[in-house]
């Protein structure tokens, strides 16, 4: 009843990795962005919202085609890592590079709610008391950020498995390399005769995306309790 | 006031069905990317000849235009750049038989960058990435793969993970163009039109089918006059010329 072909392995395969991959790197930057956002007091900061804010905004194709621009060959990224053997475009790199940057303004919101409803009391309690900006960041923000930051994750993670537009610019269609769920759908749907192949994959889709919000709200309550 | 409203909603939803009406005297033609410019051109004198004509292009790989004319999409005219397309059609009821005439011909060649060393399909393997178009849909790449098992590198490039699958072969054409690719199959007409690309070698003939172009005329087109004189242009002297100068082979 249900026939996956080897490239599908495949293709699943490469999504959990570049969506795990998109989101354990986008998430460091992630929260250091919505710290200055919810904290700082920076004169841009309004430059900064929106900058992060773009990839939102814009058509996921735009911004594909504007990364390829800055990693291509002729791009100003592009040359500067061929100088140490690094290629982005066509690789597994360039799709967790496409996830990790459509995905970003989510994770930046989500992180920002969490990190805007602590109370500032705690934070400054913890200045008076003689803790270092380190110190209140791991034993304070991190812990009453905890759930928004998984909430930020979960978001990033669901989001990567259906990326598609920049993907497919930057990382291009490679079976085994970054030839993620969306990107086989797509090819099903453009050869006679594989719609059940095509729903076969659609089914997988919906199974994972459903997996992770569960195991999301099951690590949200458990954070809860704590 | 909100009688006003209904009413001019119910105006602007009215005219939004004025398109439709309309529709009547348009061509829906869905061609293979390959003959993009080639068909401008020739659209373009077939307006000159038939004034007032309309004729609306759908280009992109032969296979998914094929699954869309069979899903419903309205195609008066089909030109495909593989006959098992064309066959296709007619399996699934969707053409009239005695429309199946061949528009031109073809070559496979690979294009890249200048300076490459590559000059034969041996020289593959040793290439880091290669586009071709997705053998499933796109006949350029079904045509590559025929070649490239030919030739006995097939296996080992596509163990190596060094094919990019491309929509059409335009889309590989743009990848060989931008550099981003060593090089891509693309047909002979199409390396003409690349900016930085250029052929490295011919594909020999006996490697793959020949390239051919059949058109088919759907029945809802064939009813039409204004189709019937589109594809009698299209096997014209003047369509032939069109296509010479652009590299195909016309099949008068």
């Amino acid at each position: 009843m249900f026939d996956l072909s080897p490239q599908d392995m495949q293709a699943i395969w490469l999504s959990i990795k570049v969506a795990c991959g998109a989101t354990l790197i986008a998430t460091p930057f992630g929260f250091a962005v919505a710290y200055v956002l919810a904290f700082s007091r920076l004169p841009g900061k309004a430059l900064l919202e929106g900058l992060v804010n773009l990839p939102l905004v814009l058509p996921p194709v735009v911004v594909g085609y504007l990364l390829l621009l800055l990693f291509g060959r002729a791009g100003f990224l592009g040359r500067m890592l061929a100088f140490v053997d690094i290629r982005i475009v066509f690789t597994l790199a360039g799709a967790v590079v496409a996830s990790a940057v459509v995905g970003f303004p989510l994770l930046v919101r989500a992180i920002r709610i969490g990190l805007e409803g602590i109370d500032t009391h705690s934070l400054q309690a913890a200045r008076t008391l003689g803790a270092g900006w380190w110190d209140t960041l791991l034993s304070i923000t991190l812990p009453l950020s905890g759930r928004a930051v998984l909430a930020g994750m979960t978001m990033m993670f669901a989001r990567s498995l259906g990326e598609f537009g920049a993907t497919i610019i930057l990382a291009g269609n490679i079976p085994g390399v970054t030839q993620t769920i969306p990107l086989a759908i797509y090819e099903y749907t453009n050869t006679p005769g594989s719609d059940t192949m095509a729903m076969n994959l659609c089914l997988v889709s919906i199974v994972l995306s459903f997996g992770v919000l569960l195991l999301s709200e099951a690590a949200t309550r458990t954070l809860r309790r704590n | 006031m909100k009688c006003r409203g209904v009413i001019l909603f119910i105006l602007l939803a009215a005219a939004q069905l004025v398109p439709m009406v309309a529709d009547a005297g348009e061509i829906h033609l869905s061609a293979a990317a390959s003959l993009k410019n080639a068909l401008g051109d020739i659209i373009a004198g077939f307006a000159k000849t038939q004034p007032g004509s309309v004729v609306l292009t759908n280009f992109g790989a032969s296979g998914a235009l094929a699954k869309q004319v069979v899903q419903g999409a309205p195609a008066d005219l089909f030109i495909s750049a593989d006959a098992k397309w064309v066959d296709f059609l007619l399996q699934e009821g969707k053409g009239l038989a005695q429309s199946n005439r061949i528009l031109a011909y073809n070559k496979l060649v690979f294009a890249g960058k200048q300076g490459s060393t590559v000059t034969s399909l041996a020289d593959l393997p040793g290439l880091q990435r290669i586009a071709i178009g997705t053998p499933a849909s796109v006949p350029a790449g079904k045509y590559a793969e025929q070649a490239m098992q030919a030739a006995g590198v097939y296996q080992e490039l596509a163990k190596a993970k060094k094919l990019v699958m491309a929509q059409d072969v335009r889309q590989a054409l743009l990848y060989a163009d931008r550099g981003e690719v060593d090089g891509a199959f693309v047909y002979a007409t199409d390396a003409l039109l690349a900016e930085q690309a250029k052929i490295l070698f011919v594909v020999p003939d006996t490697l793959y089918d020949r390239v051919t172009y059949p058109m088919l005329m759907t029945e809802s087109g064939a009813a039409r006059q204004e189709v019937q004189q589109f594809f009698r242009y299209l096997g014209g002297t003047e369509a032939a010329a069109i296509l010479q100068k652009y590299g195909f082979e016309p099949a008068r």
